[in-house]
């Protein structure tokens, strides 16, 4: 009788370590998610006032928008900081991506119409999301191709390049084109992913200019 | 002490049930989920037998997912990244030759006036391989770019799984 108490014990013992050793490993693993979606704070789409379409919304919004310093397609670093007072839109594209293509000339005369008033255009070059480090030839190739883009577009400000190391800090931008308007005292008032209208665009640099 | 076995095995079965839930992430966790599914799924075959060192034929059945197309293996502007499918060197299978299929000429909403070349819904490649003797795990790969209607998703690269047995 005794013996099998204790038998009875040591199986309801062993039982309880393979349930803890499952609620811990549960625990670590939801902690571990939270801490990727947290990292990734991706946004999501909320319908517009209207109701017939949906905007965007980045968890960047009203934050400060994060820095940045990348290499421009003449080879010099550009920072983020190197903007302040002024109005910014950051507009990640990439060649390979129709609807960048769409918008660009929207922006380039966005850009002309409101740079006297102090906004300024980042375009952020996210050309090798697929590319290793180490091929030479992919990124030679990407930076080619996004400097006959940016010549065939006429685009007057500024490109930078390597836009995939600073993605992850503005949500990940798993689509393109994804744009952040940042006012003048460096916050991000709007936000849009995938293609707009022009009129959108413009009313999100307004809403930087105001601030 | 028939009692006792009965309360020791509902408490034993209890314990496991609750250790089989432990492990089971939450819904919650779930609904938001971290990796977006591919655009682009491989279906079949699993497995294939070929004559070894011969060059022999297989078709591969892709499909892109509903509302998303990739660009042909001919795509109509340089910048755009064509599909295309290789087979990584070492592996006990060679590609020979792969033959796409042409793909479909669509314009967007956005853009009417430029004519895209794409594959949407399933598509097939025909591969001509050849195999040395005996069974090789093949990890093939697809390289595509995948947009909608507004938005595109950057070039991706997934894995194509063939057992292929070379006789």
């Amino acid at each position: 009788m005794r013996r099998n108490t204790i038998v009875l014990i040591a199986v309801l013992f062993i039982l309880a370590i393979f349930a803890w050793a499952g609620w811990a490993n549960w625990e670590y693993r939801r902690q571990i998610a939270e801490k990727l979606l947290a990292g990734v704070g991706q946004g999501e789409l909320v319908p517009a006032p209207g109701g017939d379409t949906m905007n965007y919304v980045s968890p960047l919004n009203g934050k400060p928008a994060p820095a940045f310093a990348l290499q421009n397609l003449s080879g010099s670093k550009v920072s983020l900081a190197s903007y302040k007072d002024k109005a910014v839109m950051i507009n990640f594209w990439a060649t390979w991506c129709g609807p960048c293509k769409v918008e660009t000339p929207w922006i380039v005369e966005l850009r002309n119409k409101y740079a006297a008033q102090g906004f300024e255009v980042l375009g952020v070059d996210t050309e090798g999301d697929d590319l290793q480090a180490s091929d030479k030839a992919g990124w030679a190739k990407a930076e080619a191709n996004a400097g006959k883009f940016v010549t065939d577009m006429k685009v007057p400000y500024p490109v930078l390049l390597d836009g995939d190391s600073i993605s992850r800090d503005y949500g990940g931008l798993d689509d393109l084109p994804a744009s952040f308007f940042v006012d003048r005292s460096g916050k991000v008032v709007a936000a849009s992913v995938g293609l707009t209208s022009e009129s959108d665009i413009e009313g999100n640099i307004k809403k930087a200019l105001a601030n | 002490m028939r009692k006792t076995i009965r309360a020791t095995a509902a408490t034993a079965i209890s314990l496991c049930v609750l250790a089989a839930h432990a492990q089971i992430v939450s819904p919650a966790t779930q609904n938001r989920s971290i990796v977006k599914t591919d655009a682009v799924q491989y279906l079949f075959p699993e497995q294939v037998s070929v004559p070894a060192g011969k060059p022999s034929p297989v078709t591969l059945h892709f499909r892109v997912a509903q509302g998303l197309h990739i660009n042909s293996h001919t795509p109509s502007d340089e910048f755009l990244i064509p599909t295309d499918f290789s087979i990584p060197d070492g592996m006990g299978v060679r590609l020979g030759a792969a033959t796409y299929p042409p793909g479909t000429i669509i314009s967007l909403a956005f853009d009417p006036k430029t004519k895209l070349s794409v594959y949407t819904g399933e598509f097939d490649i025909q591969a001509r391989i050849v195999a040395t003797p005996g069974n090789h795990l093949v990890q093939g790969k697809l390289h595509y770019q995948a947009c909608d209607q507004n938005q595109c998703m950057p070039p991706k690269t997934i894995n194509v799984p063939i057992d292929v047995i070379g006789k």
